[in-house]
């Protein structure tokens, strides 16, 4: 019975929202400029078929519309919107006019793309207006099979052209944004997540007699053998150099030439193949503590509580040091191992997540969409998202700070750390951001690299045969997903 | 007619009005899908927000594919195999607890305090379930990993799940663990309906428990035991959360179940719809032939011997009676 009441009520709702529409659909309002950044302006010229050239519309929501739908799988966008709320109360003097009501879904086990798959297929009132992805699965989302729901932000009234230039957005958050069947962006994001090897000074002191960044990144790099020769010598005084082969699957994953999938064949790229011997290595000499990441076990190794040798460090970006590490570690110097880390220049490059944001393309309020990603993803201004991201201040000062994608706010920002020793982050962050790239990335990169990642244990474990193990991976892929396997 | 005329009452349109919600709910959130599922496994539907859709040159393409695929096999193979290791203990002990709960002779003493306990392991979520079962075996550092050191069973920290048996028969133990309370339940309500009279006379006659128990009480369970052996046979051949939630199919597909192979077909990123339906119907048909087979297994023997003595006889009397006619 609920649910057919509830059918008659959406039924209802979806009636009175197509009258609304086409009633409001006859005044066009103008379009406000949100946050604080330049008022859109016409592109260079009209000459040009390209994206490029043409100006932002501008456009307006439908005003029976008093709910704005954002999922997302962790609460960071939705506590953004907390915050946008708040700035919008200041600045206008009223409450934020839309009910906002939040989704969140983690990604373990892959729950996250499925719901948000039916619920931008199935649409309706209840469908998001706002979506985030990450980079495991964001290209399926701008570039891929579900492409297609994605508003492109000039269509939300943003002035991309302009903003783009005016914040310095990293490269390569465009290039992931960018939907190739018309060449428009779709989505971007607000952090930028070159990695960096995070390490403890105490152990490089012991080790190498020195915990100066620049030192030990000759230590550890560049290249693999420079890293396996500084985790014999760890080995000799007792020391594991990572925590578990996962910590250095992040640093292959997407350092390779090629992604998984060329010219709609599984390809294996030589730099990920090679993971299955580095693997092995790590296992057969006791480099590592063989922990998992995201376990017990491998957040014990952070703060010296797991049960095998003392850990040097992690791969990772600017958020594992703040979001992950620092619920760890400790809260202050001499609790823990607070203090006692340090980043350098890993010995492959690389980048590890991201969150991108897009919007639907069938938002009744695109206006306000706009507004709320424009401050988010392209404001560089001191009441933009990012600046208080960068400075941890968007829960108030002494918050957690991180690298973001907008160059002009990272020149603004101070990325010195209390965790770090009182180092500078962004010395490093900032330059490794060079290194991410979208090239190694498909839309299935969630699923091919937890196959992957199976297979490297069997074979690591001494479970099958490195020839096994391979063939074993490409059946999954092929028994799996519709794509050739040779 | 004469006289007044006696109005009756027609119920019978109530019982429509009221049960109109359900047969409505029914049609388009059961009836409906299942319909859909059924067609489109001949179909090429794939890939997402798609809805258009044509028939395959080759009905039975998909079908085909899918019992060529080694993972499906494998997963045929897993379910199978689990569900038999978690059922045989779950039903002997549920037997044993229905025992002991009904005897006549040794009333014990907090049964329903144990029938809760027992019980709730049915009621917490498959998904706590499993974090608490990831958590207990967790590697290289874990409460069972401990538990090993500490009783000097191994010095070295052992990776439990990355051992495909071992992985087996975790998730065989926590379906056995999850479920042999609810059978218990079953049993129980099954013996209570048996008519009393059976087992006073019985005790008169001086049966001990134990045949009590199996000359008395097993054959008076046998519809019951139908029922939970279809029951737990359709659950497990649908076996899903436990497997997907606790260690995704893995470790090396050692835990894949059919639902679980039939969910990656479907969400793993082709959205490979046709051949996921096409999976859920050959899932459909292995489940209605086993069930079959266990109806004709555990069918009333004595009765249908009756039936058929019955017929003989019938038989004989008519025969009888044409050759008195003739």
């Amino acid at each position: 019975m609920k649910r057919i009441l509830a059918l008659v009520l959406t039924l209802a709702m979806v009636f009175t929202l197509a009258l609304g529409f086409t009633g409001c659909g006859k005044e066009e309002q103008p379009s406000a400029p949100g946050g604080t950044s330049a008022p859109a302006q016409p592109g260079d010229n009209g000459s040009k078929p390209q994206d490029t050239s043409t100006p932002a519309p501008s456009v307006s929501d439908d005003p029976n519309v008093k709910v704005l739908n954002l999922w997302s799988f962790t609460d960071e966008v939705p506590k953004m919107m907390d915050k946008y709320k708040e700035l919008y109360k200041e600045k206008n003097g009223k409450d934020f006019p839309y009910e906002v009501k939040v989704t969140i879904i983690a990604t373990t086990d892959g729950a996250y793309q499925p719901a948000l798959d039916q619920a931008l297929a199935g649409g309706g009132a209840d469908a998001p207006d706002v979506y985030c992805a990450e980079s495991a699965f964001v290209l399926k989302y701008t570039q891929g099979d579900a492409s297609s729901y994605a508003a492109a932000y000039k269509d939300l009234g943003i002035d991309v052209d302009n903003l783009l230039k005016e914040a310095e957005i990293a490269q390569y958050t465009v290039e992931i944004g960018t939907r190739p069947s018309d060449n428009k962006l779709v989505g971007l994001g607000y952090q930028a997540t070159g990695g960096a090897f995070i390490y403890r000074r105490s152990i490089a002191k012991d080790v190498w007699g020195t915990d100066d960044p620049a030192v030990i990144k000759t230590k550890i790099g560049p290249g693999w053998d420079k890293f396996f020769e500084a985790a014999e010598t760890l080995k000799q005084k007792g020391y594991a150099i990572i925590s578990g082969d996962g910590d250095m699957f992040v640093v292959v994953r997407n350092s390779s030439e090629k992604p998984w999938i060329v010219d709609g064949k599984l390809y294996i790229d030589p730099a990920r193949e090679a993971f299955l011997d580095y693997s092995k290595k790590l296992k057969d000499n006791g480099y590592h503590n063989d922990t998992t990441d995201w376990t017990d076990a491998w957040y014990a190794d952070m703060k010296d509580a797991g049960a095998g040798k003392k850990v040097l460090g992690y791969f990772g970006p600017a958020w594992l040091i703040n979001y992950v590490m620092a619920g760890q570690v400790g809260s202050e110097v001499g609790e823990g191992t607070f203090g006692d880390w340090a980043v350098c220049e890993p010995p492959v490059g690389f980048f590890w997540g991201g969150t991108w944001v897009l919007a639907n393309k069938d938002t009744k309020i695109p206006k306000t969409v706009g507004e709320f990603i424009q401050w988010i993803t392209l404001d560089s201004s001191e009441t933009g998202l990012q600046y208080y991201w960068a400075n941890g201040t968007l829960y108030g000062p002494g918050g957690t700070k991180d690298t973001v994608a907008s160059g002009t706010v990272m020149k603004k920002s101070d990325g010195t750390l209390p965790l770090l020793g009182g180092q500078n982050m962004f010395d490093v962050f900032v330059p490794a951001g060079e290194f991410a790239s979208a090239k190694a990335m498909t839309q299935y990169d969630e699923s091919i690299n937890s196959w992957f990642r199976q297979q490297v244990t069997e074979y690591a474990n001494g479970n099958k045969s490195r020839e096994q193990a391979i063939a074993d991976f490409k059946q999954q892929v092929a028994d799996n997903l519709d794509i050739i396997v040779d | 007619m004469g006289g007044k005329k006696i109005k009756s009452v027609s119920y019978a349109k109530y019982g429509y009005i009221f049960s109109l919600p359900f047969v409505l709910a029914f049609l388009i959130f059961t009836a409906y899908p299942v319909l859909y599922t059924a067609v489109i496994g001949f179909t090429d539907l794939k890939g997402l927000g798609k809805t258009d859709f044509k028939f395959l040159e080759n009905p039975f393409q998909n079908f085909i594919q899918i019992l060529k695929t080694p993972s499906f096999q494998k997963s045929l193979g897993n379910t199978v195999l689990i569900w038999t290791v978690n059922f045989l203990p779950q039903i002997l002990l549920a037997l044993l607890l229905t025992a002991w709960f009904t005897n006549q002779r040794q009333k014990i003493r907090g049964q329903g305090a144990f029938k809760v306990l027992f019980y709730m392991p049915n009621i917490i979520t498959a998904a706590t379930i499993a974090i608490l079962f990831s958590t207990l075996f967790g590697y290289p550092m874990g409460p069972m990993n401990d538990l090993f050191k500490l009783l000097g069973l191994s010095q070295e920290p052992i990776n439990f799940l990355n051992n495909k048996t071992t992985a087996r028969m975790v998730v065989s133990f926590i379906q056995f663990w999850m479920w042999y309370g609810q059978t218990m339940i079953v049993l129980i309500a099954g013996v209570l309906g048996i008519n009393p009279e059976l087992f006073e006379a019985a005790e008169i006659d001086g049966a001990t428990s134990r045949q009590v128990f199996f000359y008395i009480t097993l054959p008076s369970l046998r519809t019951i035991m139908l029922f939970t052996l279809v029951t737990s046979l359709i659950g497990g051949m649908q076996m899903f959360d436990i497997p997907k939630l606790f260690l995704n199919g893995g470790p090396d597909n050692a835990t894949l179940t059919v639902s679980v192979f039939i969910y990656n077909q479907a969400f793993s990123g082709s959205y490979m719809y046709n051949r996921a339906a096409a999976a859920s119907m050959i899932l459909f048909i292995i489940i209605v032939v086993l069930s079959a087979i266990l109806f004709y297994v555990m069918r009333d023997k004595d009765a249908a011997k009756m039936k058929k003595e019955i017929k003989k006889m019938k038989a004989a009397q008519k025969a009888a009676a044409k050759g008195v006619q003739a």
